[in-house]
């Protein structure tokens, strides 16, 4: 039950960074801190107390393996959702570098050019 | 038939194909894509005969069975889809050969232009919730890179909004997909209808709210709608047209329609908040584009309010709501492309889409003109043309359900639909100018696509002739209907696994 | 960033480079047996050549590793899967597993994910490193409008 509460705080200090600042490398930051707490989600759904990693070998017995095992299935798909948060800051970066060269500031209170 | 996954194939091979090959002569990168998009086409019309007449199709890919492997599956809604998106990219990407003279880098323009168009096609043909995610996350991407491609300030900044709100909509699409993988313990689409269904719907509440929140953010309802005006208007020509026309309903109405009325049943609750958000965003939509300087912004806040009437036709739901809400895809995707594709042009030969800067484009260039009438005609709803069937089969499925309100505000917001297009073309197109400058015709290339499109807009009603009826849209509507994935789930034994803590 | 760090930095990253690449390599082609893969293994591996970056400064390692390189291998990976993927119909699916599976737990019992690991590997070090590397080539130049972006060397 803590975990889940742990889960919800780091999404939470994710989003304010996203909210609430103003320098455009702090939003970035936010975003960031929102992806490790959805990541983190997936991987304790599939926990098992006192587990085993998943990895099959030779001198592994059967039955201990599927009641002990950890599930690898939200492994792999934490795995493909750190390769996503990975494209996301790549390309908010090079968007930051980009943005400062034509508005001369990371303040995104400055940026306001699009309006109505 | 293993032809499914032959467009997604086309696509993702020809993105990285073209920066091998076409580096030192970016002419033939638009040419080749054209090819590829032609080839995709016929691909899907043979998928489209196939699955109208048979049914379904299953299949599962690397030959692992259930409940292992990854579904794919094509019935009529999505064949439906398939065709007309591979159809109007066609004309898209015919229409940009020549329009992307003027920026520089061509060959990512064509290459992330592929990886969307794969994207979007993949989420057509999956039946797994992590793969349907994937696709949609490749498409989602590119798409934030396409509509900051001009490199000004003001496409920078268009940007930068549009990527941090998609970046939220994708983090609740996990959350929701975190918490039905807890509850059912499987990603199969069948598998994780049928275990949803056994529970009483007090746990669905939160999945159901994260997960239509997210594909609702992509599909820009009301409260979530503050980035479409300034994407869609920032974007080069050909981007705004396929954003506005065929992304925001593959990914978001598409995928509404899915999870909502396939994987979760008939819930009343969310049919009244489609209906709640439809109709706030039609009147939104239309009265904010009253005083919109900027023609592009007029357009993208009138998506808004068509994207309204979709909603309103799924929430009434019946045979005559759906019917609705599809035909008015089709006749949206193809008007509203269409108009972009004008503004398009005249941007090119004049320089500005400012509607205080332009002036008598009715004598300088009457082809185009021509053009703009039918695709503002066919999206106001003006007899034969395009959206007048759906719009009136809407109206009807409100009177018939009892939403009386809701068919009024419907007419309401048709007529402010025709009020502001009117103004706009008094205002820019049916002047006489100030001064005497030279204009041109636009470009040979530009015109052809734009007549295509502005023929399918007068021909829309077509799908209503009762022989193309039965075949073709009566079996979409079956499937928004009556199907359900639970249908498709082999049960061996009869327990649903559920993870313990 | 041109220049490099100081020398105690560049001997110790002389020695430790070759590690790298080799930890690399071992995550890449062990992906079916032991934790690890192609994403993991392309990563370490990029990371070995970013620390090459910063150490000896982007003279020297675009001379060792060039971006027109890497972004062949980046797109040549990338279609080495697809080809795998559609090469499955020949068993009858798509992405169907077609070579011989040997011994269970020996290094050739994966069939083709072997093959996928190693492209995906290639695809995803190039990719790191070319982004990385086109992120650190940015220059703010002052001028008289104000700054401008200039990407100095080669593009």
């Amino acid at each position: 039950m803590v975990i889940y509460l742990l889960v919800a705080l780091i999404f939470f200090i994710g989003l304010y960074g996203i909210v609430a600042k103003k320098n455009i490398i702090k939003i970035i930051i936010g975003a960031n801190i929102v992806g490790y707490a959805v990541n983190l989600l997936f991987i304790v759904m599939g926990y098992q107390w006192g587990g085993m990693a998943p990895v099959l070998t030779e001198k592994t017995k059967p039955d201990e393996f599927y009641k002990l095992a950890v599930d690898p299935l939200p492994q792999a798909l934490v795995l493909t959702s750190i390769v996503i948060d990975l494209a996301f800051l790549a390309f908010l970066s090079a968007l930051a570098i980009r943005l400062y060269e034509k508005y001369e500031t990371f303040d995104i209170e400055k940026m306001r050019r699009l309006k109505g | 038939m293993n032809l499914i996954v032959m467009p997604v194939v086309i696509y993702l091979g020809s993105a990285f194909v073209i920066p091998l090959l076409f580096r030192k002569n970016e002419e033939l990168a638009g040419k080749f894509t054209c090819i590829c998009t032609f080839l995709a086409f016929v691909i899907s019309i043979l998928i489209g005969i196939n699955v109208f007449s048979q049914g379904r199709f299953i299949s599962f890919a690397g030959g692992w069975e259930n409940p292992v492997g990854i579904a794919l599956m094509v019935d009529p809604l999505s064949a439906l889809f398939l065709i007309v998106c591979n159809f109007i990219t066609f004309f898209i990407l015919l229409y940009s050969d020549t329009y992307m003279k003027k920026y520089t880098g061509r060959i990512y323009f064509n290459s992330l232009f592929m990886l969307m168009l794969a994207g979007m096609n993949g989420v057509l043909i999956s039946m797994d919730i992590w793969n349907i995610f994937v696709f949609f996350e490749i498409a989602s991407i590119s798409s934030f890179i396409l509509v900051a491609f001009g490199l000004k300030a003001e496409e920078l900044e268009a940007s930068l909004k549009y990527t941090i709100m998609g970046f939220l909509a994708s983090t609740m699409i996990l959350f929701g997909m975190a918490m039905i993988y807890g509850l059912t313990g499987t990603l199969n689409l069948p598998d994780i209808a049928f275990a949803l269904s056994k529970l009483p719907p007090s746990h669905l509440w939160f999945t159901v709210a994260l997960l239509l929140s997210g594909y609702i953010l992509k599909m820009a309802l009301v409260p979530f709608h503050t980035w479409l005006p300034d994407a869609h208007s920032m974007a080069p020509a050909p981007v705004s047209a396929i954003l506005s026309s065929l992304f925001i309903k593959i990914i978001g109405f598409y995928l509404v329609i899915r999870v909502s009325l396939n994987l979760f049943g008939d819930i009343y609750q969310i049919k009244t908040a489609l209906i709640v958000l439809g109709v706030v965003s039609m009147i939104l939509g239309g009265i904010m584009a009253y005083g919109q300087q900027n023609i592009k912004r007029l357009f993208a806040y009138s998506t808004i309010s068509q994207i309204g009437y979709c909603a309103i036709g799924i929430g009434i739901g019946g045979y005559l709501g759906y019917l609705g809400a599809i035909m008015h895809f089709i006749g949206h995707a193809f008007s509203k492309s269409l108009l972009f594709l004008d503004i398009g042009a005249i941007e090119y030969m004049t320089g500005t889409t400012d509607s205080n800067d332009l002036e008598g484009i009715n004598e300088q260039m009457p082809f185009t003109t021509l053009f703009s009438n039918m695709g503002m005609f066919g999206i106001s709803g003006i007899p034969p043309l395009g959206n007048f069937w759906s719009k009136l089969i809407i109206i009807l499925a409100a009177v018939k359900a009892g939403y009386f309100g809701v068919a009024l505000l419907s007419v309401f917001v048709a007529v402010l639909t025709l009020g502001y297009f009117l103004k706009l073309l008094r205002n820019v197109y049916y002047n006489k100018p100030k001064t005497k400058e030279e204009k041109k015709e636009a470009p040979l290339g530009l015109l052809v696509p734009m007549a295509t499109l502005s023929f399918m807009v007068l021909f829309t009603g077509v799908f209503l002739i009762p022989s193309i009826r039965k075949t073709v849209l009566d079996k979409t509507v079956g499937v928004m209907e009556n199907f359900s994935y639970k249908s498709l789930h082999i049960s061996e034994t009869d327990e649903s696994i559920l993870l313990e803590e | 960033m041109d220049k490099g760090m100081s020398e105690i930095v560049k001997g110790i990253s002389k020695i430790v480079f070759p590690f790298i690449i080799l930890f690399g390599i071992a995550l890449v082609l062990y992906g079916h047996i032991n934790p690890g893969g192609g994403f993991s293994g392309g990563a370490v591996l990029a990371g070995g050549f970013v620390l090459l970056l910063l150490a000896f400064g982007k003279d020297y390692v675009f001379k060792v590793f060039p971006p027109k390189i890497a972004r062949l291998i980046d797109s040549l990976g990338a279609l080495g899967f697809l080809c795998i993927a559609v090469l499955g119909f020949t068993g009858g699916h798509f992405f169907y597993n077609f070579l011989n599976k040997g011994r269970l737990f020996h290094l050739w019992s994966g069939g083709t994910m072997v093959f996928a690991n190693i492209a995906i590997g290639m695809k995803i070090c190039s990719a790191l490193f070319v982004g990385i590397s086109v992120l650190s080539m940015a220059r703010l130049e002052k001028k008289e409008n104000g700054p401008i972006y200039r990407q100095s060397g080669e593009e």
